[in-house]
């Protein structure tokens, strides 16, 4: 089996670097038999990447622990479901999946690429190929999954627990392969570019590869953060790690690019700054990569550090100036001949848009490096983390969703001033409601009010739209389901948007609950004892424990009730002169109206031969908070040390994750494959209808 | 006492009204004044620097409604712990981290704060023990201060070089056209609100957005139809 694997390695490196001289050369001598050959060497590398994934899943499933990589990462009890997991559980696995991924959709954007791409495809597929080239010479000679062991083990290691979750089924592939896709869009811009092929043709194609990227790892970025939210026990979500950053970073780039591009396909504006835009992403998308490869920065997600860092690094560098020597080599051909007409316009308002999320990328980017900067300048370390990242990057965030309020509403070239009244009066008046009922209300924590206050705004803003175009098309016959649904037909790209737009602002009600209205206790339980934190009681009713061969589990048993801060008056007081937030109750009789709403069962493991502990937290989830138990230890003396918070509007941190999918979606369905175009007459009763 | 998951639920009560109220009063609600008018609103309108300033003011004055009392020493501690790193976790805070000097340093924390020091001294205290990088954000001063310069330079450089490109942009498209509209020519609004008035004096169904034929609407429809 591992010959096969390094086998189809080799192979498939001949065959990417057959493909880019081909494409190169056939292309310059004008052979285009060559070309043909090339392209065609381009799908092969599909079959060896899927050959040597095989082999290595094949040999998972065999408990083939001569192999390193596998006796390392699985063993005999491991349960055949995590073999997917297994697979890209460690360095070369990781790589070995990043390059069947890339392979795959390279070959499927290169089998779909429109016709009137074909002069720039072969530039496109020897970029693509070299980049193949650079992953299947790693895996072959550096970081090879198909390792022989001298002696061979028994058994496995094991799988790292921390992964034996269902959220890593879909959590790392997403990312690695959102980073990945990147690639994709910026082979078909950059070879565009070498081309010579200056015009809009790769705007499509560009924007809906962008996007399905963009998608990916947002995705991706979603999952990981219920992930670590449900198992990790780390209280929190998203802790700005660094390798969340550089996920994130390329991310907020793309988002920029996708906004970007509609205004050069509508109004021909910032061709240059897109492809500027695609260039840095790519560029961030390799910088993720170094940093998850023995990069210099320390992590709790990335791999083992390894020689592999300094060749990441290289290959960045190499990147960087390929992609923007292209870029400034085809600068001057990259003008655009139009014109902005006003500020007052969606493409000025893009721009802006455009600039608050490169500067939040910059930013984290900064953040990221500054210990670094830190080390070498005066050699004293820092560290840079959360309550840095929320200070220096929440009021820009926060300044994009305001722009989210206000691009979508600003019509293209230029607003009248009447429109801007009719428009901005209803979201405006919202967003001040908003913060003016918080502040009578007596609600503290301000930055959180008048961050409500926009998330009100935006949202009035596209049930606005929605509210209006609906009911035109609603006056003209149909009813309402059906014309809110004929709208978002109408112009998915834009609507999809919206639907996006709105998942944002559910996660932005949920960071924002989260971040500035949290209480949290900690306490130490035993048997019959309750802890009380606000309106809830936590009774430790029962526990249980497993012994298995490769851990230690202990759960405890609890059951929540909402009880009535009246019937204990006292204990909050006496809690609150000892400057305690929560308190412990001795006995767990029931008072007057305690109301029982259900049981938890916050889980601990401990991994004998990892040396690692893992947790599943105890979570009562509502739409307006979550009551979050996180088992810390189990003591010797029997009791259960909890870390209990209440974490306002936490459900709607996932609830926006199937928003975010389909909003994802209908952006991106195909125009075309809507309905027929709608007669004469139609368009007209629907003009009158809507102006 | 009014906690924030109470108001959550009253939190889109304002849009409901915000929909329902919408297609009654229209007149009444274009008589507001706070509104931006012209297309050269942005650089010198009277109008956007009240709104602003009217942002401001809430903003401001609520700020002084916070007070250190209101959150108990397990709050502060909680936070505290959140700026403070684990020393032998990668990445992680004292507060995220179950290893066993992480929760020695909690209970440090709560230590000095049941003996009443401050923010600063308790992390103070641990910079002196455990170095700078015991912090999980780098304190504003001497070299430090860098890392929080820098930030402010790159959004606000970013958002003026977006600013300036608009309007170079713009200027090229000026001296393109010959004939830019009145209101652009001299930044007074008196032709255009004097246009709003006229229109408000008429019939009330024309100013319906819906129907009337010449309003502007960003979901332009003509360019709706194949975007």
């Amino acid at each position: 089996m591992a010959d096969l694997g390094v086998m189809a390695l080799l192979l498939g490196m001949a065959l990417s670097a057959y493909s880019v001289v081909g494409s190169v050369v056939g292309e310059k001598i004008g052979m285009a038999e060559l070309v043909v050959s090339a392209r065609r060497a381009m799908y092969m590398t599909l079959a060896a990447a899927t050959v040597a994934s095989a082999a290595l899943v094949n040999a998972f499933v065999q408990n083939d622990f001569s192999i390193k990589y596998v006796a390392d990462h699985s063993n005999s009890l491991m349960d055949r479901a995590f073999v997917w997991v297994a697979f890209y559980s460690g360095n070369e696995g990781s790589l070995l999946y990043i390059l069947l991924v890339l392979t795959l959709i390279s070959v499927i954007s290169i089998w779909f690429a429109p016709k009137r791409l074909a002069r720039s495809m072969p530039w496109t597929i020897a970029i693509l190929a070299a980049i193949q080239l650079f992953y299947f010479g790693v895996l072959a000679f550096v970081a090879s999954p198909f390792e022989l062991l001298d002696t061979v083990p028994l058994d496995g290691r094991g799988i790292n627990p921390l992964l034996t979750h269902p959220g890593m089924f879909s959590h790392p592939p997403l990312l690695m392969g959102g980073l990945i896709a990147i690639t994709i869009p910026f082979a078909f811009i950059s070879g565009a570019l070498l081309a010579g092929n200056y015009g809009d043709d790769w705007i499509d194609v560009a924007r809906v590869l962008a996007i399905i990227a963009w998608g990916v790892l947002g995705a991706g970025m979603l999952l990981g953060a219920w992930w670590a939210y449900t198992i990790l026990g780390w209280g929190g979500y998203w802790a700005w790690d660094p390798i969340e950053n550089v996920a994130l970073m390329p991310w907020l780039v793309l988002t920029a690019f996708i906004h970007s591009i509609m205004v050069q396909k509508r109004r021909g504006l910032f061709r240059m700054w897109n492809v500027a835009l695609l260039n840095i992403a790519f560029v961030l998308a390799q910088l993720g990569m170094f940093i998850n490869r023995g990069g210099p920065v320390v992590s709790v997600h990335s791999f083992a550090a390894s020689t592999l860092g300094i060749i990441f690094m290289i290959f960045m560098l190499v990147s960087l100036l390929f992609a923007f020597g292209l870029f400034l080599w085809r600068m001057p051909h990259l003008k655009s001949d139009r014109v902005m007409e006003s500020f007052m316009s969606r493409e000025s308002a893009f721009l802006v848009n455009n600039f608050l999320f490169l500067a939040v990328m910059a930013v984290t980017l900064w953040g990221v490096l500054f210990p670094l900067f830190s080390d070498l300048a005066r050699d004293v370390s820092v560290s840079v983390a959360a309550p840095y990242f929320d200070r220096a990057n929440g009021p820009v965030l926060l300044g994009i969703v305001v722009m989210m309020g206000i691009g979508p509403l600003l019509p293209w070239r230029k607003a009248s001033a009447r429109s801007l009244k009719q428009w901005f009066i209803w979201p405006t008046l919202t967003g001040a409601v908003t913060i003016g009922t918080l502040l009578a209300l007596g609600v503290d924590r301000p930055i959180a009010i008048f961050a409500f206050g926009v998330v009100a705004f935006v949202a009035a803003s596209i049930l606005e739209e929605w509210w209006r175009g609906t009911a035109a098309r609603h006056r003209s016959g149909d009813n309402w389901a059906m014309s809110w649904w004929r709208l978002v037909n109408g112009n998915r790209p834009r609507h999809g948007g919206y639907i996006v737009h709105i998942s944002i602002l559910m996660l932005g009600l949920g960071i924002i609950g989260t971040n500035f209205y949290q209480q949290r206790t900690d306490g130490a339980l035993e048997l019959g004892q309750s802890l009380v934190i606000d309106n809830y009681r936590i009774e430790y009713v029962d526990n249980g424990s497993s012994n298995r061969p490769d851990r230690i589990a202990q759960w405890a048993e609890m059951s929540v009730y909402r009880i009535d801060e009246d019937d204990y008056v006292v204990e909050f007081e006496t809690a609150r002169a000892d400057g305690a937030t929560g308190f412990t109750l001795e006995d767990s009789s029931m008072r007057a109206n305690d109301e029982l709403l259900g049981g938890i069962e916050p889980w601990h493991g401990f991994y004998v031969d990892f040396n690692m502990a893992s947790v599943r937290s105890g979570i009562r989830s509502t739409i307006v908070e979550d009551l979050y138990v996180i088992p810390r230890d189990f003591l010797a003396d029997g009791r259960v040390s909890l870390a209990v918070s209440i974490n306002p509007l936490a459900w709607w941190l996932w609830a926006s994750g199937p928003f975010f999918i389909i909003g994802t979606m209908v952006a991106l369905w195909p125009q075309a494959a809507v309905e027929r175009r709608p007669t004469m007459k139609k368009i007209q009763a629907s003009a009158e209808g809507e102006n | 006492m009014f906690r924030v998951r109470h108001v959550a639920a009253l939190f889109f009560i304002p849009l409901y009204f915000g929909v329902t109220l919408h297609g009654e009063s229209k007149v009444m609600a274009s008589r507001f004044p706070f509104v931006l008018s012209g297309s050269r609103a942005l650089p010198n309108n009277s109008a956007l620097l009240v709104v602003a300033a009217l942002f401001l003011i809430i903003f401001v004055s609520a700020i002084g409604c916070i007070r250190e009392e209101d959150i108990t020493l397990e709050q502060r501690a909680h936070q505290l712990a959140a700026q403070l790193m684990c020393p032998v976790c990668d990445g992680q805070t004292i507060d995220g981290s179950s290893a066993q000097i992480s929760q020695d340093m909690r209970l440090k924390v709560r230590e000095l704060l049941d003996e009443g020091q401050t923010n600063a001294e308790i992390k103070d205290y641990f910079v002196l023990r455990y170095g700078e990088d015991i912090l999980a954000a780098p304190e504003g001063s001497g070299f430090n201060l860098l890392a929080w310069v820098v930030p402010v330079f790159i959004v606000f450089g970013g958002i003026g070089i977006a600013l300036v490109a608009i309007k170079n942009m713009r200027k090229a498209g000026i001296q393109a056209k010959s004939s830019p509209l009145p209101a652009q020519k001299n930044g007074d609004l008196s032709d255009f609100l004097a246009q709003v008035d006229r229109d408000l004096s008429g019939p009330p169904d024309s100013l319906t957005s819906d129907q009337d034929p010449k309003s502007p609407s960003p979901a332009n429809q003509n360019e709706e139809a194949n975007f």
